[in-house]
C-alpha cells in the first residue's frame, strides 16, 4: 500500500469571506428565504404533479421499483430545499421502504400506496396541525420497518 | 452550533457551480445563493456539463447534488479529486443529499466532498456550511483509496502501539517516564537569562 499524501490547501473562499463588505450572516440568511419564498409556490405545484405520477405508478403497477424510488427522491430533493420537513420524513419512508424492497428483491405494492397516499393528505395539508400529520409519519415508518435493512 | 447572525460574510467576489439535475430544485438553489450575495453561479444539470464548468472555469465552491442523470454526484467527485486540473482539484465541495441508498452510503463517505448536508435544510444551515468550508483548515489527504478533506476534524494521534500514516504523527498516550525528573537546579539553568556573546 503507498504511503498517504498530505496536501496543505489555502481556499480562496477563505479570503473572500473575510474580505471587507458583504453582509451579515443573519441578513444572507433574510435575503435568501425571501429570494426562495418566491419559488416556493412553484415548487409545491410540481410536488404536487410529481405525487400525481406516483398515485399513476401504484394505479397501473407496470413501473419498476427503480422509477418509483426516482420519484420519490425527486419529491424528497424538492421538499428538501424549502424545509418541508414531515413531507421530507414521508417521503424518506418511501424511498427506504422502495430500498429494502429492492434488497429483498420483492415488490409490495400495498405498502408503497399507503406512502403515496400519505404524501397527498401531507401535501394538501402542508403546515397544518403538526402534531396529527406527525402520527401519520410515524405510522409509515412502522409499515417500513416491518421489512428489515 | 449555529451560525452567529453578526458574523459578515463577503461572498460577492466567490464564484460557484451548482450541480442539480432538478430545475425546480436548481431555481431554488440559485435563489438561496443570490442572497447570500454571491453574483457569479455557473449551472449544470448533468456530470458531464459540471465537468465541463470545472475545465473552463476559476471556481470558489461547488455544491453539487448527489443525483444526476449521467453520474451521480460521488463519481463526479472523485473524478473533481483525482483527475480535474490541478487548479481545480482541491475545490471545496458541498454535496446535497435526500436518501442515501444502501448501494450509496461507502460511496459518500469516500467521495471527497468538505461537507455532506442532508435535505430538508435552511438557507441558514446552508450558509452555515458555506462557513464552515471557508473555514476549513483541514489539510487534503491523497491515498490509493481516497482523496479529499481529512476525515478526522480532531487529530488524537494513532492509537498506543499503532504506527502512525503520518511523519509527524504521535500517540496522545504518554506513558512512564523513561528518565528520573530533573533537579531543580537544572530547571533552574534552562531557565536563567544567559548573556549572549556577540
Amino acid at each position: 500500500m503507498s504511503e498517504a499524501q498530505f496536501v496543505k490547501v489555502k481556499y480562496r473562499l477563505t479570503e473572500q469571506v473575510a474580505t471587507p463588505g458583504g453582509m451579515t450572516a443573519g441578513m444572507a440568511s433574510d435575503r435568501a428565504q425571501r429570494e426562495l419564498a418566491a419559488h416556493a409556490g412553484d415548487a409545491m405545484k410540481s410536488i404536487g404533479a410529481m405525487i400525481g405520477r406516483l398515485e399513476t405508478m401504484v394505479r397501473d403497477q407496470e413501473v419498476s421499483l427503480d422509477t418509483v424510488y426516482n420519484e420519490a427522491s425527486t419529491v424528497l430533493d424538492i421538499a428538501g430545499l424549502f424545509d418541508k420537513r414531515v413531507l421530507c420524513d414521508a417521503c424518506y419512508s418511501l424511498c427506504e421502504l422502495v430500498d429494502r424492497q429492492r434488497a429483498h428483491n420483492r415488490l409490495d405494492w400495498a405498502s408503497i400506496g399507503v406512502h403515496v397516499n400519505a404524501l397527498r393528505l401531507l401535501w394538501t395539508r402542508d403546515g397544518q396541525d403538526p402534531d396529527s400529520l406527525k402520527s401519520v409519519v410515524d405510522g409509515l415508518w412502522t409499515i417500513t420497518d416491518r421489512l428489515a435493512p | 452550533m449555529a451560525l452567529d447572525p453578526k458574523i459578515r460574510i463577503n461572498l460577492d467576489r466567490s464564484v460557484v457551480l451548482l450541480v442539480e439535475q432538478n430545475a425546480q430544485a436548481m431555481d431554488a438553489l440559485t435563489a438561496m445563493f443570490r442572497g447570500f450575495g454571491v453574483r457569479k453561479q455557473f449551472k449544470a444539470t448533468s456530470g458531464a456539463e459540471a465537468m465541463h464548468v470545472v475545465k473552463t472555469q476559476e471556481l470558489d465552491l461547488i455544491v453539487a447534488d448527489a443525483a444526476m442523470p449521467d453520474m451521480d454526484g460521488y463519481d463526479f467527485i472523485r473524478w473533481l479529486r483525482r483527475d480535474a486540473p490541478d487548479a481545480s482539484r482541491f475545490t471545496p465541495v458541498i454535496m446535497l443529499t435526500g436518501h442515501a441508498a444502501r448501494s450509496m452510503v461507502e460511496k459518500s463517505r469516500d467521495c471527497g466532498a468538505n461537507f455532506v448536508v442532508a435535505r430538508p435544510f435552511t438557507p441558514e444551515l446552508l450558509l452555515q456550511r458555506v462557513f464552515w468550508v471557508a473555514k476549513d483548515e483541514r489539510q487534503m489527504v491523497v491515498a490509493e483509496n481516497y482523496v479529499g478533506p481529512d476525515r478526522r476534524f480532531k487529530n488524537m494521534g494513532p492509537p498506543l502501539g499503532v504506527k502512525g500514516r503520518r511523519k509527524d504523527d504521535l500517540s496522545t498516550h504518554v506513558g512512564a517516564a523513561t528518565a528520573p525528573n530533573m533537579d531543580q537546579s537544572d530547571i533552574d539553568m534552562l531557565l536563567k537569562p544567559m548573556k549572549a556573546q556577540l
